[in-house]
């Protein structure tokens, strides 16, 4: 069996994912545009994340 | 040379060279994750605009000015009852209730839960969503049932030369 940690850490990126853009849009619409912002980086950074992982399960194949 | 036309000339594992079904349209355990790959882009994508309005929030904040627009004439409206109309822009509904013979509160009636529109239910003193059976408090405009969970942005008027005109909307206190 392969290593599945990067394989969870990918489910993971994509639970936060999920939490970040639910957050992102109240907070808009409380008018809390800075944590509005926060959370718009949070899930930006998320996706060089993802692609850091899968390249590297990949190299490890 | 006996076997020449026997071999594959490259590795094979694409669509169309279906000769060799094996490897076809499998969703591995690579595959799945090159989608969970590409979720976190879209997701990333679709951020960019909301992040994007916050900022231009945060730069024109300062609490903007409409000019006033006249919702109804005081005569034309009893108290206990409403109105609807619209601020500040054409499509953005609102609704005035008129509660005593001086006051008067205002909301973007836009339910907070999926934007279905509230209404003034005159005899139970409260106003309802009839979407999910959200409820919201008449006075302050906070919700008080159901799933919505953000007060109903509240519109501010004034009382001039006997008709009701509506300022401006009201930021959340942060
Ligand atoms: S839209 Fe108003 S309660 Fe769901």
């Amino acid at each position: 069996m392969k290593c599945n940690f990067n394989f969870a850490a990918l489910l993971v990126i994509l639970m936060l994912n999920i939490v970040f853009t639910q957050k992102m849009v109240h907070q808009y619409y409380f008018e809390n545009y800075v944590t509005a912002m926060i959370y718009c980086v949070l899930n930006l950074v998320l996706f060089p994340v993802a692609i850091l992982i899968y390249k590297q399960d990949q190299k490890k194949a | 040379m006996t076997h020449k036309n026997n071999k594959i000339p490259f590795n094979e594992d694409n669509y169309t060279h279906n000769i060799n079904r094996n490897n076809e349209r499998k969703l591995d355990r690579r595959g799945f994750m090159k989608t969970l790959v590409g979720a976190a882009g879209v997701f990333a994508v679709s951020s960019l605009p909301w992040g994007g309005v916050a900022a231009k929030e945060l730069m024109g904040l300062g609490n903007k000015e409409y000019p006033h627009k006249k919702i109804v004439d005081i005569k034309s409206i009893p108290v206990g009852h409403s109105v609807d109309f619209k601020f500040p822009g054409e499509h953005d509904d609102a609704i005035l209730i008129r509660l005593t013979e001086t006051k008067y509160v205002a909301y973007q009636n836009a339910c907070t839960h999926l934007r279905c529109p509230v209404f003034w239910e005159k005899e139970k003193g409260e106003m309802l969503c009839p979407c999910h059976h959200g409820k919201f408090d008449v006075e302050t405009g906070a919700p008080t049932a159901g799933p919505p969970r953000r007060p109903l942005p509240e519109i501010e008027v004034i009382v001039e030369k006997d008709a009701v005109y509506a300022v401006k909307v009201k930021r959340y206190e942060v």
